[in-house]
């Protein structure tokens, strides 16, 4: 496949793949209660996730080696066993959440509760990776997920102000509720840096045989699709800031979240809100429950594979069932599916350093990555956000449990 | 080269490339006077269970006795039988003979080969 | 496994101690040579005993951090397999003791 039509695939799967129940959850919250103020949480999230989908990209194409296997060998069991435990419960939570973003979807299509549409989702999800062809359902995925640049014409056709976005580019202290304010912000970074869309990503990158010569290719879909896809989500929160800030609303449940689509497109802004929240999540689930199955096979030497035959991999297809089983359970309780989102995500902020560390040391020896080791800059600049998002996760989550929400 | 670095925790493959885990362990031998000369790679049985706690080993042990397959123990490959050593370590066997695919095969057998569709 | 067989596994980690009790340092690794059909060990490379200097080498892996001097370079200490005592890998013991006190002292 010539490589100009792979990074345009890329970038589809980038863009369309962007957004789910996290990044539409808490980029809207954002919206609603701060307007533009928390953009700079989500430039910085992007640009974090844009250096670690490169990476991963690059130590794969270079060592050929995916991440977990990669960790497990450079790290030893025991350093492997506290990552594992770390990401797998951290993207548990991620899938139940997406999940529930599904399911919630199908709620609003249909007004029927979302925990009826929970075993639905589940086994759906769990049939199109049994189906085992899962290049041909990611790419259906991804084109359906560009549904979602219905949010960047709402964006247009609101008058968002562009100068407002710029000027909150770079971070700003709140005026008030500084514990919702930075909860928030850790979210958003949460719902950017997903350790998912790296992990998964290294593992594509492994089974489509990149090397050396990818390396251009890799750069280009990682800063080009994560960009995009991060234009997506901060057009997600201007729509919040247009529709709701003005009113002094907050956003508190789910069903409140379609208007900013709706109020600018009419009916058709519900339909496909209603699109995008569904279709994104459910292209999330996919990908997040394969990506757990990848850790443990990976890690423990399995055979595994996204288009392989269940029989020929069988431990690893129990991990998927099992988990997307689970996670099925999780959303069937009735756990309001927003608030497990949003915790999930201010989670996921809170263990960036065990997901992102042993990752930036693998991108730092020579043994995998050879001469194409990573830039003080890449390494700096993931370092740093990834250890002030964790410190910020840990004082704001509290205050925000004290606080309630 | 390197034990740790770059023999513990490979992956493993047969001779026809199949993936059989990874290399959970090494036995050395120790001869009187001379050096210790690597003996075997050992792969899965609760080996690596034994690195992260000992007693988590045990107790997964006993657990795999009562639901798992019967013939669960460590496979000890000798270093005869290692054809390289670089992205991963290949060895001179088939794996679905070895007691390495005993867990895959009983999953197989008793839960994935059971849904329609594997 | 075989009588005359010992875990690697086990022995990493392990503290070595000479004859008078005294820690030396850690079996980090072992660095081993093929030799014919086999493959021999050559050395038993030692690290650091105390916690701190531990956690600097493993942020030192990332250049950045050493770059602002947080961490430093990992240094292990190789001893020829002769020198170390494995047979009860949960105790290594260091056999020679004037030659390791002086390549200590060279460090």
């Amino acid at each position: 496949m010539s490589k100009l039509l792979e990074i345009a695939l890329g970038l589809v799967t980038g863009i369309g793949g962007f957004l789910e129940a996290g990044s539409l959850a808490t980029s809207a919250q954002a919206g609603a209660a701060f307007g533009f103020q928390l953009v700079w949480a989500l430039a910085l999230g992007t640009i974090c996730i844009a250096f670690l989908v490169e990476m991963a990209g690059r130590l794969s194409a270079v060592s050929k080696h995916t991440l977990p296997d990669a960790m497990r060998e450079r790290f030893g069991v025991r350093f492997f066993v506290v990552v594992l435990v770390a990401v797998v419960l951290v993207s548990f939570l991620v899938l139940a959440s997406e999940i529930g973003g599904v399911a919630l979807a199908l709620q609003l299509a249909t007004g029927i509760r979302f925990q009826w549409w929970a075993p639905i989702v589940a086994v759906a999800v769990w049939l199109l990776l049994w189906a085992h062809n899962f290049s041909l359902v990611e790419k259906g995925a991804s084109l359906l997920g560009l549904v979602t640049l219905v949010f960047a014409v709402a964006a247009v056709k609101l008058h968002t102000p562009v100068h407002e976005i710029v000027a909150n580019l770079l971070p700003s202290v709140p005026h008030q509720e500084g514990a919702k304010y930075w909860f928030m912000a850790v979210s958003i970074i949460g719902a950017s840096v997903s350790p998912y869309l790296f992990y998964f990503y290294s593992a594509g990158a492994v089974e489509d045989h990149w090397d050396e010569d990818y390396l251009g290719v890799n750069r280009a879909i990682a800063g080009l699709g994560m960009s995009f896809g991060g234009g997506l989500a901060i057009a997600v929160l201007a729509c919040a800031a247009m529709v709701y800030h003005p009113r002094g609303i907050e956003i508190q449940h789910y069903e409140q979240i379609p208007l900013i689509l709706a109020e600018p497109l009419g009916r058709w802004g519900f339909i496909l809100f209603v699109a995008s929240l569904g279709i994104g999540c459910f292209g999330a689930a996919l990908e997040i429950a394969l990506q757990i199955a990848y850790l443990v096979a990976q890690g423990f030497g399995w055979n595994w594979g996204e288009n392989v035959k269940p029989r020929e991999a069988a431990r690893f297809s129990l991990t998927y069932t099992v988990m997307i089983f689970l996670a099925g359970l999780v959303i069937l309780t009735g756990i309001d599916p927003l608030k497990l989102t949003i915790f999930s995500m201010a989670i996921t902020a809170l263990s960036l350093p065990i997901t992102v560390v042993p990752l930036l040391i693998l991108m730092n020896d020579p043994q995998y990555v050879g001469e194409n080791g990573n830039h003080w800059i890449a390494n700096a600049a993931v370092l740093f956000i990834s250890i002030v998002a964790c410190i910020v996760a840990i004082v704001a989550i509290p205050l925000q449990l004290m606080g309630g929400s | 080269m390197e034990l740790g670095l770059e023999v513990l925790d490979q992956q493993v493959s047969d001779r026809g490339g199949e993936l059989m885990g990874k290399v959970d362990g090494i036995l050395l031998e120790l001869r009187p006077g001379k050096p210790p000369r690597v003996a075997h790679l050992v792969i899965g049985g609760g080996t690596a269970a034994r690195r992260v706690h000992p007693g988590l080993a045990d107790w997964l042990v006993r657990w795999r006795r009562r639901w798992g397959p019967k013939d669960d123990q460590p496979l000890e490959v000798p270093w005869s039988k290692v054809l390289k050593i670089g992205i991963d370590v290949q060895v001179d066997l088939d794996a679905r003979r070895t007691t390495a695919w005993a867990w895959e095969s009983w999953v197989l057998q008793h839960i994935i080969g059971r849904i329609p569709g594997a | 496994m075989g009588p005359s067989e010992i875990r690697f596994e086990d022995l990493i980690g392990k503290t070595v101690r000479n004859q008078y009790g005294r820690a030396i340092g850690r079996i980090e690794e072992a660095r081993v040579e093929p030799e014919g059909e086999d493959c021999l060990v050559t050395e038993f490379l030692i690290g650091p005993l105390e916690l701190w200097p531990r956690i600097l080498a493993f942020i030192g892996e990332v250049p950045t951090l050493r770059a602002v001097g947080l961490g430093h370079q990992r240094r292990l200490r190789p001893f020829p397999w002769h020198w170390i005592d494995v047979s009860d890998p949960k105790r290594p013991r260091l056999v020679e003791t004037v030659k390791a006190e002086k390549a200590e002292g060279a460090e």
